[in-house]
């Protein structure tokens, strides 16, 4: 009589009360500073091993593709990598196909810009939002003083010292592409591929199945998996940021679905039960 | 517009934190059920996106890369463009209908085009890449000492043979060309199926944990960005449970009338 109870309590169960155990799950670990030390993937110890062995000054194009709908991840994966990039000392410019992410990679890279000694045009640029990534990339490869023309501040590419000896996708040394997109995929049609490219992607969660194939081709040199990739770079850089923080709240999330998906399950095996043994009966 | 106010400038970031916070409220109104406020920020926010979109094409693009050129550097064969970009329009013009087709067309065929060098591009490095090798060796050098092959070790012919193994089931649940009445290519279709099946779970857990972390996010921004211009994060996380308590109370009242 009391399991049947239970199972009656379970059943009726609103689903606004799931939602909010959800909200606590993940908010309370925000009190304590605590860090889960997580072993390091196959495909992120190849990223980082990857931007480390790139020489100083190297040019880097950062292909940044993601807006507010995908920050969560995307936003500690950038930074992450921006982290390394200036540690080195590499030069990059910054390329978007999603307009979002123009101000919202502007806005993260003037604010670090100060602590690593880089200057707007001279270590770097932001070459803003660009529409019909396709045809642009046809353009970009063999011309891209001419297709990136000027950067969102106004300066034409010819005096933009970041951009000296920049001409072709031959003198790009990596492509970096973080997408909440499609975009990974075309950046490796239409660049990677025409140019044989040293490219790595730093993808959202959804995507690692996509990409996993091309990491395995060798189209990509190494892979950011999602927040947890982020978690790992951020481990292996030494430097705690968003993704580290929120490792704690993430895994308390997925203990509770994974509770709540087994609990389901139970349920609905008793239910079964019961309800054979009432037939039986009858 | 922050130049002309230096009030605007100083009060920005609260502001659009303040802002920040009714908006991620108001679209997480939802979880109670449609309402209007919800229903208010999700126009809200694509309104916002398309015109932030569209200013940034103006800016980034049109402007740079034809505005400038056509006006400022009298390059006039630059407003073909935008004729041809018109001839779209006329399809709504029963009469000359027809000079749409060209457009059309034209885009059509360089679509075309560009797809195919897209599908090489992608597709063709995968597929010697999929030909592993599944006995154990060790590294092959050819006469003038270039490597050949790597060595390969006993796990990892073993990871290449669950490789070779799941591509041929998985390609055999695709082979139409002859009824699937043979034993084994039956056998091998159905646990191609299989395979997909569990790919597919794999790909919903990975949707379910990106959805985890965007959560993530939007409560980090409330409890730890809101929080500290209310009194803490304390205060925001009672505030919380105070609005889920209330999303709860009104959603089982209404559930009862």
């Amino acid at each position: 009589m009391q399991t049947r109870n239970v199972i009656r309590y379970l059943n009726r169960i609103d689903r606004r009360v799931l939602y909010t155990l959800l909200i606590i799950a993940i908010t309370i670990p925000f009190f304590f500073t605590i860090q889960i030390r997580v072993p390091i993937s196959r495909q992120t110890e190849q990223l980082y091993k990857v931007v480390e062995a790139l020489p100083q000054n190297s040019f880097v194009l950062f292909g940044a593709d993601w807006s507010a709908s995908t920050r969560g991840e995307n936003r500690a994966q950038s930074k992450a990598l921006l982290i390394h990039l200036m540690r080195k000392k590499i030069h990059f410019i910054i390329l978007c196909f999603d307009p979002q992410a123009k101000t919202l990679m502007q806005e993260m890279v003037t604010g670090m810009q100060k602590e690593y000694g880089y200057t707007d045009g001279v270590d770097w640029a932001n070459f803003g939002y660009r529409t019909d990534q396709v045809n642009f990339l046809k353009g970009f490869g063999p011309d891209i003083p001419t297709t990136l023309s000027m950067d969102i501040n106004g300066k034409r590419v010819q005096d933009l010292p970041v951009m000296r000896g920049i001409h072709t996708a031959h003198d790009i040394t990596m492509l970096i592409n973080v997408s909440g997109s499609t975009t990974t995929e075309t950046y490796i049609d239409y660049l990677q591929g025409s140019y044989n490219l040293k490219m790595v992607a730093a993808v959202t969660s959804v995507m690692i199945p996509e990409m996993i194939n091309r990491l395995d081709s060798g189209q990509l040199v190494g892979m950011m998996p999602g927040l947890q990739g982020a978690i790992e770079y951020e481990q292996k850089l030494g430097y705690i940021g968003k993704a580290s923080a929120a490792s704690v709240s993430a895994s308390v999330a997925h203990l509770l679905i994974i509770a709540l998906i087994l609990l389901g399950n139970i349920y609905t095996l008793i239910e079964k039960r019961m309800s054979s043994s009432v037939r039986g009966r009858n | 517009m922050t130049e002309f106010s230096p009030w605007l400038a100083e009060h920005l970031k609260v502001m659009s934190i303040w802002l920040g916070t009714f908006c991620t409220l108001g679209l997480f109104s939802i979880l109670y059920r449609e309402n209007k406020l919800y229903r208010f920020f999700e126009h809200l926010f694509l309104g916002i996106s398309m015109g932030y979109l569209m200013g940034n094409v103006w800016t980034d693009t049109l402007r740079p890369k034809w505005w400038i050129p056509l006006w400022d550097k009298g390059e006039w064969w630059q407003a073909g463009v935008l004729i041809f970009g018109l001839f779209y329009y006329l399809i709504f013009f029963k009469k000359v209908s027809w000079i749409a087709r060209l457009s059309i067309g034209f885009i059509l065929g360089a679509s075309s085009g560009l797809a195919f060098q897209g599908f090489v591009n992608d597709y063709w490095p995968q597929i010697p890449t999929s030909f592993k090798p599944l006995w154990p060796h060790q590294a092959i050098y050819d006469k003038t000492g270039l490597l050949v092959s790597k060595a390969l070790s006993v796990p990892d012919a073993i990871n290449n043979l669950i490789f070779m193994t799941i591509l041929v089931c998985v390609m055999s649940y695709f082979f139409f060309s002859i009824e699937q009445n043979n034993r084994v290519l039956k056998r091998s279709a159905q646990a191609g199926r299989w395979m997909m099946m569990f790919t597919f779970g794999a790909i919903f857990g990975s949707t379910m944990m990106a959805r985890i972390a965007l959560l993530i996010d939007r409560l980090d921004f409330l409890v730890n960005d809101f929080g500290s211009h209310i009194g803490g994060q304390g205060v925001m996380f009672t505030l919380l449970l105070f609005l889920c308590g209330a999303v709860i109370f009104l959603a089982q009242r209404t559930d009862k009338e």
